[in-house]
C-alpha cells in the first residue's frame, strides 16, 4: 500500500510542476508552450508505429524515418501528377504503405527475427540507406515544399499570435494513441498481438499465428508512418535526409518512456518538444535545441543503468 | 604459418610502399581513398567483434578532421603531430561517451553512435568563430603542398596502423576477452574479465584511429566542413566494406576496402548520383545472405575442400 | 574455518522472491550439496554469490569479505568459481584455448603461462587429446571443459550446476571421481544436483531449498528423512 501511496504522491507532485511550468512557459513564452506542445505531438505520432514494432516484433527499425520520407515523396508525387491534396493523399498513402510494408516484412525484415540484434541494426540501417539514396536517385537532394494555403493559418490570443494548422498534429496524436490502445486491448487481433509481444513461444502454443501478426504489425507500422508522411509534407520542405533525425529522436523518446509504454512516449514528447522549443527560443542558442534529444538519451542511459540490478 | 606471416606482410608493403615508383598519381589517389576507408572498416570491424555495432565512424572522423585542421591553424603545430592530435582527442572524446553509454549496450548503444555525427555536425556548426561555422575551414594548404606520394605514404601509414592495431588484437589476450565478451558477457565477467572496461577501451582506441583517419583526410584535402567532414559516407562505405570481406578478421575489411574501392571507381562513372545505393544494398544482401563475407566463405569452402 | 558466509540472502524479481534470508555457511574444504525441487531458488542462490546479480537483501562474506557489491570479475579474481549449465564454446577457439580464457583472466597469467595451466588441466580432466573440432565434442567432454575452464581462474571455491545432468551411469561415476580428484586440491565446492545418487556420494553437508527458502541443512543421511524435505520434494512430483 505505501507503494501506491508514493506514487500516488509523486503523480501529484509532477501534476503540480507541470501546472507550474505551464502557467510560467505560458506567461513568458507563450510560443514555446504552444509550438513546443505542436511538434510534441509530431515526435510522439513518430514514435508510437517504431514502439509499437519493437514492443511486438521486437525489432528495432532504422529505416522508420526513411518510410516517413517516402511516404511525404509519395504525397507529393499525388499532388504533383494529379493534383491530389496530401491531407487527402493520407487515405492512399495508408493503403500503399502498408502494402510496402507487408512487402517490405516478406522479403526482408522476416529474416532477422530470430537472429542476434546487431543484424538487425545492421540490417535495417543497410536499408535505410538504400531508401535514402533512392530518393535521391528520384527526386534529388534538392528540398522541396508545397506552397500550400492553409497551413499558414493561425489565430491570436491578446497579443499573441501563434500558428493553428500545427494543431494537426495533436489530432494525429490523439487518433493514433487511441485507436493503437483500442486496437490493442479492444479487439483479437490486438489483444493476439499483445500476446506475442509479450512472450511468442507462449502465444503460438495457444494457436496464434505469430508470423500473421508480426505481418500485420509491421505493415501497421508502416502504413501509420507513411500516412504521417503524407501530413508532413504539407507543412515541412522534404529531402532525402529529413526522416534520420525523427529515428533517432523516435528512439530516444522510447528509451525514456520505457519499452512498451505507449502513453510515456507522449510525455516524454512533450518533455522533448517543450524542451527543444524552449531553447529554440533564445536567439542565440537555437541551434543547439537539436543536441537536446541526445543529452536526453544519454542522462537516460545513465540513469538506466543504474537501476539496473544485474551487473 | 605464423612464422611466414610477418614476412608476407613486409613484401606486401614493401610493394605498396614502392606504388609511386610505377604508378602514376590517379592510381595513387584511388588508392588512398581505398586506405583511409580500409582504416574506418577495420577499426568498424574491432569493434564489432566485442559484439558492439558503432555507427559513430562518421562523428569520430569529422572530429579528427576538425581537430586536427583547427590544432594546425591555431596552435602552428606540423601537420602530422595535428593529425595525431585529432586523433587523441577522438579517442577521449569516445572514452568519455564510452563511459556514460556502455553501460547500457547493444542497440541503446548503436542508437547513440547513430547519432554522434548529426550532433557533432550541430556543436561545429554552432561556434562559427571557432569552427568556421556552416561554410567550414580552409587550410591554407594542403599537407605536403600536394605531393602525391607523400600524401600516399600518408594515408598507407594511418591503414598500416589499423592492421597492425587489429592484427594485435587478434594476437594477443584481446582476442580472447572479445570472443568472450562477444559470446556471452556472463560468461565473460565470470571469467574475470572486466567487460566494461575493455569496451570502453576498445571503443576509445578504434574511434582514434577513425580520428586519425580524419585528421590525415583534413590535411590532405585541405578543407574540413560540417557536411563533408561528417559525411554518412564515412559511416556507410566501412560497414559494406567489412560486412563484404567478412567480419571479424584483419583480412575481411583489408579484401572489402580494395574490392569496393575499385568497384566504386567504376560506379562513380557509371551511376553518379545513386552508387551510395549499392552500399546499401551490399549490406543488406550480406546480412541475409553471406553474413560471412567473401573471406569467411571462401575460408570455409577452402577448409572443406582440404578436409576431404 | 568459513571460507563463504551468505547472511540473510534475499533477492526479489519484480514480485516474486526467489531466496528468502538464506544464511548458509561453506566450510574449508568440504564438498556442500545444494539441492530443492525445480524453481526452488538453486541457480539463483549461485548467481547472486557470483555476482550476476546483486541481493535485494542480505549479505555475503567471502574469505571474511563483504563481497555483497562487488562486480562478478572480482569475485572470479577473488577466487569464486562457478560451472555454467548451458555452454555455449567460443567459436574460432581450439578446446584448449576455450580452457585458457579462464587461466588468462582469471588470474592474470601471461598467454604462455596460460596455455600450459590450461593444457595441465585438460590433461587433468582427460580431455587433453582432443584435437577435433569444438563442435563435434560429446555432453561429457563439454562438461569437461566446461569444468577446466572454471578451474582455470584458479578458484579456492567451486560451484558446480548440475554437471552430472544428461550423464549416464557410467558417465556420473567418472564425473564422481572427477569432483573427488578436484576436491583433493584442496578447492572447496558447492554442488548443485538433481541426482540424489550423487549428492550422497560425494557431499559432506546439505543444504535444501524450497521456495528460496533453507529447509534443511546436515549430511545427506538425516536430510534426506526430513520430512519437510520428503513433502517438498512430492509435491514437485504432484
Amino acid at each position: 500500500m505505501s507503494l501506491v501511496n508514493k506514487l500516488k504522491q509523486s503523480n501529484y507532485q509532477i501534476a503540480i510542476i507541470s501546472v507550474i511550468l505551464i502557467v510560467v512557459l505560458g506567461s513568458w513564452k507563450p510560443h514555446v508552450l504552444v509550438e513546443g506542445f505542436q511538434r510534441a505531438c509530431l515526435y510522439a505520432v513518430i514514435a508510437l508505429p517504431m514502439a509499437l514494432i519493437l514492443g511486438i516484433v521486437g525489432i528495432i527499425n532504422l529505416a522508420h524515418g526513411e518510410y516517413m520520407m517516402l511516404g511525404a515523396y509519395f504525397a507529393y508525387s499525388l499532388n504533383v501528377y494529379i493534383g491530389m491534396d496530401p491531407l487527402v493523399a493520407i487515405v492512399p498513402a495508408w493503403i500503399a504503405f502498408f502494402l510496402i510494408g507487408m512487402a517490405s516484412y516478406r522479403a526482408i525484415i522476416k529474416y532477422v527475427l530470430g537472429t542476434p540484434e546487431l543484424n538487425q541494426l545492421l540490417l535495417t540501417f543497410g536499408l535505410a540507406m538504400v531508401l535514402e539514396q533512392m530518393a535521391n536517385l528520384i527526386w534529388t537532394s534538392r528540398p522541396i515544399k508545397l506552397p500550400l494555403q492553409y497551413v499558414s493559418a493561425s489565430a491570436t490570443i491578446g497579443s499573441f499570435t501563434f500558428g493553428t494548422y500545427e494543431f494537426v498534429y495533436v489530432g494525429a496524436a490523439m487518433v493514433v494513441l487511441v485507436g493503437l490502445q483500442l486496437f490493442l486491448k479492444r479487439t483479437s487481433m490486438g489483444q493476439a498481438a499483445l500476446a506475442v509481444g509479450q512472450n511468442p513461444r507462449g502465444a503460438k502454443l495457444v494457436g496464434i499465428h505469430v508470423d500473421r501478426t508480426y505481418l500485420l504489425v509491421f505493415s501497421l507500422s508502416i502504413a501509420l508512418i507513411g500516412a504521417l508522411g503524407a501530413i508532413f509534407m504539407t507543412r515541412h520542405s522534404i529531402f532525402p535526409l529529413v526522416g534520420a533525425p525523427f529515428t533517432m529522436k523516435s528512439f530516444c523518446l522510447i528509451a525514456m518512456a520505457g519499452i512498451g509504454n505507449l502513453m510515456g512516449i507522449l510525455w516524454c514528447s512533450l518533455i522533448l518538444g517543450l524542451a527543444e522549443n524552449f531553447v529554440l527560443s533564445f536567439r542565440g542558442y537555437a541551434g543547439w535545441a537539436d543536441i537536446l534529444f541526445f543529452a536526453l538519451i544519454v542522462l537516460v542511459i545513465i540513469v538506466r543503468s543504474h537501476q539496473r540490478e544485474v551487473k | 604459418m605464423k612464422k611466414s606471416r610477418p614476412l608476407f606482410y613486409l613484401i606486401v608493403l614493401a610493394f605498396l610502399f614502392t606504388l609511386p615508383l610505377y604508378t602514376g598519381v590517379y592510381v595513387l589517389n584511388v588508392m588512398g581513398i581505398i586506405l583511409i576507408y580500409m582504416a574506418l572498416a577495420l577499426s568498424w570491424d574491432m569493434l564489432l567483434r566485442s559484439g558492439q555495432i558503432s555507427f559513430g565512424m562518421a562523428g569520430f572522423f569529422g572530429v579528427g578532421g576538425y581537430g586536427a585542421a583547427l590544432l594546425f591553424l591555431n596552435t602552428g603545430v606540423h601537420p602530422l603531430v595535428s593529425i595525431v592530435l585529432g586523433g587523441l582527442i577522438a579517442g577521449v572524446l569516445a572514452w568519455l561517451i564510452g563511459s556514460a553509454v556502455l553501460q547500457l549496450r547493444g542497440m541503446y548503444f548503436a542508437i547513440v553512435t547513430l547519432a554522434l555525427a548529426e550532433i557533432f555536425r550541430v556543436i561545429v556548426r554552432n561556434l562559427p568563430d571557432l569552427t568556421g561555422g556552416p561554410e567550414g575551414t580552409i587550410l591554407p594548404q594542403a599537407i605536403f603542398a600536394g605531393n602525391s606520394t607523400y600524401t600516399y605514404w600518408l594515408v598507407l601509414s594511418v591503414a598500416a596502423l589499423s592492421v597492425a592495431v587489429s592484427d594485435i588484437f587478434r594476437n594477443t589476450r584481446i582476442h580472447f576477452a572479445l570472443t568472450s565478451i562477444r559470446n556471452d558477457e556472463i560468461v565473460a565477467k565470470s571469467s574475470g574479465i572486466d567487460v566494461f572496461k575493455y569496451l570502453v577501451f576498445l571503443f576509445a582506441v578504434t574511434s582514434a584511429i577513425q580520428g586519425v583517419a580524419g585528421g590525415a583526410y583534413a590535411h590532405i584535402y585541405g578543407f574540413v566542413s560540417p557536411e563533408g567532414s561528417f559525411s554518412i559516407d564515412f559511416t556507410l562505405l566501412p560497414i559494406a566494406m567489412a560486412l563484404l570481406g567478412g567480419m571479424h578478421s584483419t583480412w575481411g575489411p583489408v579484401v572489402g576496402a580494395v574490392v569496393l574501392g575499385v568497384v566504386s571507381e567504376f560506379l562513380k562513372l557509371q551511376i553518379p548520383y545513386g552508387h551510395l545505393m549499392v552500399y546499401g544494398i551490399i549490406i543488406v544482401v550480406a546480412i541475409l545472405f553471406f553474413p560471412q563475407g567473401i573471406v569467411g566463405t571462401v575460408g570455409q569452402r577452402w577448409k572443406k575442400t582440404v578436409s576431404h | 574455518m568459513a571460507i563463504l558466509k551468505t547472511e540473510k540472502l534475499s533477492k526479489l524479481f519484480g514480485g516474486l522472491a526467489a531466496l528468502s534470508g538464506v544464511s548458509v555457511e561453506f566450510r574449508d574444504h568440504e564438498i556442500l550439496g545444494i539441492i530443492g525441487p525445480n524453481g526452488a531458488g538453486k541457480t539463483t542462490f549461485i548467481n547472486v554469490i557470483a555476482g550476476i546479480y546483486l541481493p535485494t537483501e542480505g549479505k555475503i562474506f567471502f574469505e571474511n569479505q563483504d563481497v555483497s557489491e562487488l562486480p562478478p570479475h572480482k569475485r572470479c579474481h577473488l577466487g569464486i568459481g562457478r560451472t555454467f549449465q548451458l555452454v555455449r564454446p567460443l567459436p574460432g577457439l581450439s578446446l584448449v584455448e576455450n580452457v585458457m580464457v579462464g587461466a588468462l583472466f582469471g588470474k592474470g597469467l601471461a598467454k604462455k603461462e596460460a596455455r600450459r595451466k590450461a593444457e595441465e588441466l585438460c590433461g587433468f580432466l582427460g580431455i587433453a587429446d582432443l584435437s577435433r573440432d569444438i563442435t563435434r565434442m560429446t555432453a561429457l567432454e563439454i562438461k569437461k571443459m566446461e569444468i577446466a575452464h572454471a578451474l582455470a581462474t584458479q578458484p579456492k571455491l567451486l560451484f558446480l550446476d548440475e554437471v552430472m545432468a544428461g550423464l549416464n551411469s557410467e558417465e556420473t561415476m567418472e564425473m564422481i571421481d572427477l569432483v573427488r580428484k578436484i576436491h583433493r586440491q584442496g578447492i572447496t565446492i558447492g554442488i548443485v544436483e538433481h541426482v540424489m545418487r550423487v549428492i550422497r556420494e560425494l557431499t559432506d553437508r546439505v543444504v535444501v531449498l524450497d521456495w528460496g527458502e533453507v529447509i534443511a541443512e546436515g549430511p545427506y543421511g538425516d536430510v534426506s528423512n526430513d520430512p519437510k524435505v520428503i513433502s517438498a520434494y512430492l509435491g514437485e512430483e504432484a
